[in-house]
């Protein structure tokens, strides 16, 4: 049999068959392995999660016209034909338009978008109700809705002034036949109740909306869906004198507020206007300044302006190993079209690097100190195992081992226990990072075989460390002592 | 022609003299008994012997070389190439089996045979306790074993402190009829013993009492 043939029985016998002991010392290593094992998956894994993490997080890249007007669609599916297959994840396009709530006299900023592809390049939306699917369908700002009183399924109507498209200062009274007209008033507790009256060919009311959504829900509200209550203003004509319109009970205040706003209307819409009622679909809630606009879909959009085809701004949601290759894609949008310009949404690929950053100096604390509470485990361990094992190192002696037998021997015994804990904490500390990735990034990670052998190498050296003073104690053992009886 | 040669050996821990002024040899095949109340120096002697301890005085030959003056690597060397050495307290590894305690003492010799092991088991009686663990043994069958083990190498010089003080009867017959064979083949024995039936089964028997030789008895029955 050869050396080395008995020195492994004689390392594996006393590993297998003096459990308890190296039991403990095998665990350390183990634990440190797994955590160690782990924590390097999971550090070298999670750029690819984060980047993952940040796509969704979303646009990283917009495209805007160069110049002050708006980008055309073609030129722009152009430019996107140059990024590569499979690096596009979301492409969202927003035309932006001013349109007027005629009924209150306000206007805000409406976007035509694409909301299939809001869901990619802004997945953090938050949305009360849905995204509108059908036509006729707007989600709302939730400052806006916050402001118009709006709730889900509630409708509006929002008309397209071409040009410039600030109402008219028409004084009231100066009625035209077929006309459209708009008031407002303040109703109960001061909140305002808007009405639109259109005219027919006699300047009688032919049909009126009231809009009393700031108003108590179920007193003042129901003014504006109260039939009996609306109908009796048909056929009437402004100025509308006392008597003409009961109050609706309960909503007093409200019923007169919305004579008042008829008999101080005015005109305010023009004849080449185009408006559309739609019905509110969601509430959408950033906490940013999406909360301010109108949305709806690109095509309801460029029916209410007439114009297609134009856009102000893409959102694009790009993959890219790093922010050169970014901005290397970026370059070659801005250069492959005159019409156009990308650039880089700063904010989203600066905070990646900088959670990198943070993560790699925690990643390499943690493992330090793991390794350090590893090796003072060991260490103590096998220096037990020593002042346990003193009459058989003596008798080793004895039977004439060298100082450097007994070294060799130990150390074979340490970096065996080595071998084992990292074998074993590489395959849990494996487990351990699939946990963490599916729990915290909600995807799982392929095991890198490298890791099998780094693990299993730093663990070795580990173990190797911890037993020079344990070693060192072991070679000081005088077998004459050790002999005499003790 | 003497294999041992110890010349005015006196070890001294600090007031404590264990021994003092010792001259004694040791003949080649010589079977020597020693002697002595506890704390007369037996032990000491036979750690100087044995090469795990040096003498605070004078000198130690062994086979012509002076072990007194050695290096601690150099007597490790000695000790492991010429002494096969048998305790009182058995001393066996105790998570190796009764071969593979043997085979230790091959592999810091030469190379371990674990044929030549079972066949030294063999000659103590106890193969086919081979695979046993020390705890599965009974002292007897210990202290067999490192008979076995002491015997391996085919040492010169085989130092036994107390072999029989733990055993029965019985098996105290068994280690002296090893021993009387070892003898026969031409092995050096140095035995420390109380009892005088070990004693007198050897040829010589050296009485230490206080550190000092008291006398020497050559034993008139022996027989080979
Ligand atoms: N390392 C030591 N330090 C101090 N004194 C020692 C040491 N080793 C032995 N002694 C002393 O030397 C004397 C001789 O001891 P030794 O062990 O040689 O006796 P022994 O003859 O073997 O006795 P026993 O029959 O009880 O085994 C004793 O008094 C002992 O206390
Ligand atoms: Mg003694």
């Amino acid at each position: 049999m050869s050396k080395r043939k008995m020195f492994l029985r004689m390392i594996t016998a006393s590993l297998l068959r003096r459990r308890s002991r190296m039991l403990i010392a095998l665990l350390s290593i183990a634990v440190g392995a797994t955590i160690l094992a782990g924590l390097v998956t999971i550090y070298y894994d999670v750029p690819r999660q984060m980047s993952a993490q940040f796509r969704n997080y979303g646009a990283n890249m917009i495209l805007l016209p160069e110049g002050d007007s708006q980008m055309a669609r073609s030129e722009v599916d152009k430019a996107l034909a140059l990024i590569p297959e499979g690096a596009l994840v979301g492409a969202t396009p927003y035309r932006y338009v001013r349109l007027d709530m005629v009924s209150r006299q306000l206007s805000f900023t409406s976007a035509g978008t694409d909301f299939e592809q809001v869901q990619k390049t802004s997945p953090y939306f938050h949305i009360n109700g849905r995204y509108p699917e059908g036509e006729r369908e707007v989600m709302l700002g939730k400052e806006i809705a916050d402001q118009l009183g709006m709730k889900l399924g509630r409708t509006m109507e929002l008309t397209y002034q071409p040009g410039d498209t600030a109402a008219d200062e028409d004084p009231s009274g100066d009625w035209v036949p077929g006309a459209v007209l708009s008031g407002s008033a303040e109703g109960w507790q001061n909140a305002m109740v808007y009405v639109t009256a259109e005219l027919d060919g006699d300047a009688k009311i032919a049909a009126l909306t009231v809009d009393a959504s700031l108003q108590t829900e179920e007193f003042g509200g129901r003014t504006a869906t109260d039939e009996a209550f609306l109908n009796q203003f048909i056929g009437k004509s402004l100025p509308l004198q006392e008597g003409d319109v009961d109050a609706l009970s309960g909503a007093t205040v409200t019923s007169g507020a919305i004579v008042r706003s008829l008999n101080t209307a005015r005109r305010a819409t023009g004849a080449t206007e185009s408006r559309r009622t739609f019905s509110v679909v969601g509430i959408l809630e950033t906490g940013g300044e999406e909360e301010q606009y109108i949305y709806m879909s690109l095509p309801e959009l460029e029916a209410l302006t007439g114009e297609s085809g134009r856009l102000d701004v893409m959102e694009l949601s790009v993959q890219a190993e790093d922010t050169e290759t970014l901005q290397g894609y970026a370059d070659t949008l801005s250069q492959g079209s005159d019409s156009l310009r990308a650039r880089l949404v700063k904010r989203v690929t600066r905070s990646e690097t900088t959670v990198l950053g943070k993560l790699q100096s925690l990643v390499f604390l943690v493992t330090a100190v793991v390794l350090l509470l590893t090796m003072i485990s060991v260490s103590t361990t096998m220096m037990a195992v020593v002042t346990e094992r003193r009459r058989e190192i003596g008798l080793r002696k004895a039977l004439g081992a060298s100082d450097s037998s007994i070294r060799v021997e130990f150390l074979g015994e340490g970096m065996f226990l080595g071998l084992l804990g990292g074998i074993l904490g590489a395959l849990l500390g494996f487990a351990f990072a699939q946990v963490v990735s599916v729990n915290v990034f909600g995807s799982s990670i392929t095991f890198q075989w490298l890791l099998l052998p780094v693990t299993v190498i730093v663990c070795m050296a580990i173990a190797a460390v911890s037993c020079l003073m344990p070693i060192k104690k072991a070679v000081e053992i005088d077998p004459a002592l050790v002999l005499k009886g003790e | 022609m003497s294999l041992l040669e110890i010349k005015n050996v006196s070890k001294i821990y600090g007031e404590l003299k264990a021994l003092d002024n010792v001259s004694i040899h040791v003949d080649q095949g010589e079977w020597v008994a020693i002697m002595g109340p506890s704390g007369s120096g037996k032990s000491t002697m036979m750690n100087i012997i044995g090469c795990m301890d040096k003498p605070t005085m004078g000198e130690v030959l062994l086979d012509g070389v002076d072990i007194s003056k050695e290096s601690s690597k150099k007597l490790t060397e000695i000790r492991r190439d010429k002494i096969g050495l048998i305790f009182q307290q058995f001393h066996m590894v105790n998570y190796l089996t009764a071969v593979e305690n043997i085979m230790v003492s091959q592999y810091y010799h030469s190379l371990p045979d674990e044929k030549e092991a079972l066949d030294a088991l063999e000659r103590v009686g106890l193969r086919e306790r081979a695979h046993h663990l020390p705890s599965q043994l009974s002292g007897g069958e210990q202290q067999r074993v490192c008979v076995a083990r002491a015997l391996i190498n085919h040492p010169e010089l085989i130092l036994a402190d107390e072999p029989t003080g733990n055993l029965d009867e019985a098996n105290e017959n068994i280690v002296l009829d090893l021993f009387a064979q070892l003898h026969r083949e031409g092995t050096t024995l140095i035995v420390v013993t109380h009892d005088p039936e070990v004693a007198d089964a050897a040829q010589r028997t050296i009485v230490l009492e206080h550190g000092r030789v008291a006398r020497e008895v050559i034993n008139e029955n022996f027989q080979d």
